[in-house]
Order: C-alpha cells, then sequence, then structure tokens
C-alpha cells in the first residue's frame, strides 16, 4: 500500500473526467485534489490513465508517500477526508 | 485494500461516474471509491436499482443489508470468483461423515473457548478476580474431548459462553448492566452492543467464505441452516471475542459509549445512529490493526485473518492438512 496525494490543472471544461477517473480510487478533498491509500497495481492503473487523459498544457502531479504513516496531515476547517469510510 | 464502508445516511445509493455516489435525503452528495472496497454495509434506509447491483458484482463488492433492530437482513454478493466442485463436494462429504463433521465442531468450539479465555485472561491480570471463570473455560475445553455429539458439543460451547458472559458485568462499568445474554430483541445495552458487533463480525465472514469456493450454507457446528449462512456463524464464533468485545469494553470503559447512544424502544434497548457509528468506527479500526503472522511470516490484518480462516478450512478439506481453529497467540 502507498499513500499518494494527486493535484490536476486541466482546461475548466475537461476536469470532470479527471475527477471522475480518480474517484474511484482516492476521496476527493479539494477541487483537483485527490489522496488516499492504494495498492502499487492501481497506482500503475492511476499512473497510465492519467498520462493518457492529458492534452498538451495540462499537468497533473501524484506526490508519493510509502505509507499513510508516514504523512503529517494537518487540516485546517472542516476535514473532508475525515470518516470517508462512513457515509 | 479492502475497505469496508458503512453508510448510516437515508437516501439513495447508486451507480455515478463508474463508481458508487450515496445521495442522502439532505441532497448531499458522497462518492466511495469502489477500487478499495471490499463490501459496503447499509445501515440506513437506502434505494438502489438494478444498475447499482450489477456494477457492484462487476467490481466484486458486496453489500450487507442491515434493518430493523440491527438485524442482519441479508447479502447482495457478487458472483463467484471462484468456483470448485471438488471442493463442494469435499464440503458436503466432511458433514456428512459423522466422525469429521464432529471433529471440526469440537475445532470450532476449542477455539472458542481459547479466545473467549483470552479476553478473560487480560481483565483478570487487570484488578479483577477470574480465576473461578478460568477455570471453568478450562473445565469446559477439557471436557471436549469425550463428547460424543454435536448436542453435547454445542452444550459445552454454551456453557462456556455462559462463564464468559459472566465477567461483562464485572468488566464494564455502571449504568451498563447486561444479566446475561437476551437477543431478538435485545433487552439492554450490552446486549444491544453484543448483537451489532456480533452482525459485523458475521457479515465481514459472509465476504472471507465467498473469496473461497466454499459453500457458505454448509456448515459444521451449527445445523446447516435453511435462511441463513451457517458456515459464517462457525466461523464467527471464533473472532467475536477478538472483535466485538474487545470493542465493547473499549468504549464503554472509555466513556465513548454512554446510554445515550441507545434508545429504549417497547421492551428492547437498542444502538441509536451515533452509537452505531461510533461502534462501527472502532471496529473498523479493530480490522485494520495488524499482528505478526508466524506461519504466513508476514504482518497481516486482523480482517485477513478472517480470510485466512476460510482457506485453512479449504485447505483441510481438500487436502486432509488438519484444520487447527484461530486462537489467538499474542
Amino acid at each position: 500500500m502507498v499513500y499518494i496525494v494527486v493535484v490536476y490543472d486541466m482546461e475548466a471544461d475537461r476536469t470532470h473526467r479527471m475527477l471522475k477517473f480518480l474517484r474511484r480510487y482516492l476521496t476527493h478533498v479539494q477541487n483537483s485534489v485527490l489522496e488516499g491509500d492504494v495498492t502499487e497495481g492501481d497506482l500503475e492503473k492511476i499512473r497510465s490513465g492519467v498520462d493518457e487523459m492529458l492534452k498538451p498544457g495540462e499537468s497533473t502531479i501524484i506526490y508519493r508517500v510509502s505509507s499513510e504513516k508516514m504523512v503529517e496531515r494537518t487540516v485546517f476547517g472542516d476535514d473532508p477526508a475525515a470518516d470517508d469510510q462512513f457515509l | 485494500m479492502n475497505d469496508n464502508y458503512h453508510v448510516f445516511s437515508d437516501g439513495r445509493i447508486e451507480r455515478q461516474d463508474d463508481t458508487v455516489r450515496v445521495v442522502t435525503d439532505d441532497g448531499e452528495k458522497k462518492y466511495l471509491p469502489v477500487e478499495n472496497a471490499e463490501a459496503i454495509f447499509l445501515h440506513g434506509q437506502l434505494e438502489y436499482n438494478t444498475r447499482f447491483v450489477s456494477f457492484l458484482n462487476q467490481e466484486g463488492v458486496a453489500v450487507h443489508v442491515f434493518g430493523w433492530h440491527d438485524h442482519y437482513a441479508g447479502s447482495i454478493m457478487p458472483k463467484r470468483g471462484q468456483t470448485s466442485g471438488q471442493t463442494i463436494v469435499d464440503q458436503v462429504r466432511a458433514y456428512d461423515d459423522p466422525g469429521h463433521r464432529l471433529k471440526l465442531a469440537k475445532a470450532f468450539v476449542d477455539g472458542s473457548i481459547h479466545n473467549m479465555r483470552s479476553n478473560v485472561t487480560y481483565y483478570d491480570g487487570r484488578g479483577y478476580d477470574f480465576e473461578h471463570v478460568l477455570e471453568e473455560l478450562e473445565d469446559a475445553r477439557a471436557s471436549l474431548d469425550g463428547m460424543g455429539t454435536i448436542d453435547e458439543t454445542m452444550g459445552v460451547e454454551a456453557r462456556a459462553r455462559k462463564a464468559y458472559y459472566s465477567t461483562f458485568d464485572e468488566i464494564l462499568p455502571e449504568g451498563f448492566v447486561f444479566g446475561g445474554r437476551q437477543y431478538n430483541p435485545p433487552n439492554n445495552e450490552v446486549n444491544s452492543l453484543i448483537s451489532f458487533g456480533n452482525s459485523l463480525v458475521y457479515a465481514n465472514i459472509v465476504s472471507a467464505i465467498r473469496a473461497t469456493a466454499l459453500d457458505p450454507t454448509v456448515s459444521y457446528l451449527h445445523e446447516p441452516g435453511e435462511r441463513r449462512y451457517s458456515l459464517a456463524l462457525d466461523i464467527a464464533d471464533l473472532f467475536k471475542p477478538l472483535l466485538a468485545d474487545r470493542v465493547i469494553f473499549r468504549l464503554v470503559n472509555r466513556g465513548q459509549l454512554t446510554t445515550d447512544d441507545f434508545e429504549d424502544d417497547m421492551n428492547s434497548c437498542l444502538l441509536n445512529e451515533a452509537g452505531r457509528k461510533t461502534y462501527s468506527k472502532a471496529y473498523e479500526k479493530t480490522l485494520d490493526e495488524t499482528i505478526d503472522h508466524p506461519d504466513l511470516g508476514k504482518k497481516v490484518s486482523y480482517q485477513y485473518l478472517l480470510r485466512v480462516e476460510a482457506y485453512k478450512l479449504k485447505k483441510h478439506l481438500l487436502t486432509g492438512e488438519e484444520y487447527v481453529p484461530f486462537r489467538r497467540w499474542w
């Protein structure tokens, strides 16, 4: 398992494509930002999916941490990822 | 990732954008990453359609439905990834062979008693005197050998569980009176917690059995049920002390659950929504805890232990390798 944070910058009318794709794996925490635990296999799927989707001038960055325990995460205000297993 | 998702809101649950979305009655939309999901537990009043069901089938995600009185109402299981006629044949043969069935039934009871004992020992060392209960449990376990029928074996399990439950009134703080196991419906806070916890263990084991080619309705200790997955009942007994009961003690003794988290109804007492949420969160956290597994030579989560148990049973049935039930070793 690895913990990843994904941020993307795309043409405004195309952002929903990326969101739709990433939501299958990650928790949407802010506009154009998702995070969560994934397997190495899923990370590979995310990488190729992201790469395929981008047009010139657009970008996506994946920050990868070896485990959720290695992340020190400070949230101000409401945490959108709090209790995301409980809806 | 094998996450369980719990939905407490009322509303709709549906397929949306190739994943799962909950639209609550308040109009809030929440997404659930389907790729990480092992199972979705529905506690609220939710509507869904066939499109949702086929999508989860395709993704291999199970849905466990909880109804009135926190009762486990049933599961929508994905189609089997595993099918093996040979496994079913061997599973039924073992059931049909009285000696073999009895041996397996005893193994389940033996493991359950060990795991109850492990909880009692923990509290025995923390200011309580449970020497007599430990002896009773040990006697029950020792008497297993002499039992010649399933009924007698069941009797031993009942006797052990009664002794085990007798410690609850002492371990739990004032305000939480237990006074023996009651269900259908539970009559007080403690019974309601036990019922809810046990149903979560049961549902998780239903998922674990599905990962093997075993048939969940063919069981050994419990009589194969008409409507229940009785093999899940056999295996659940092993894990209730580790999962369901430890969570109860932890939450109640730390004051994270109080009598405000329950509602009394006509001669029943049930967790309210906040209480169920608190319990499920602590329960999921427990499932994620990991432990060094000496046989597998790696760290595994408690949740994975459930699956290991199903694999062990299957292996026993197929190869004859001895089935050693889960016994807490740490």
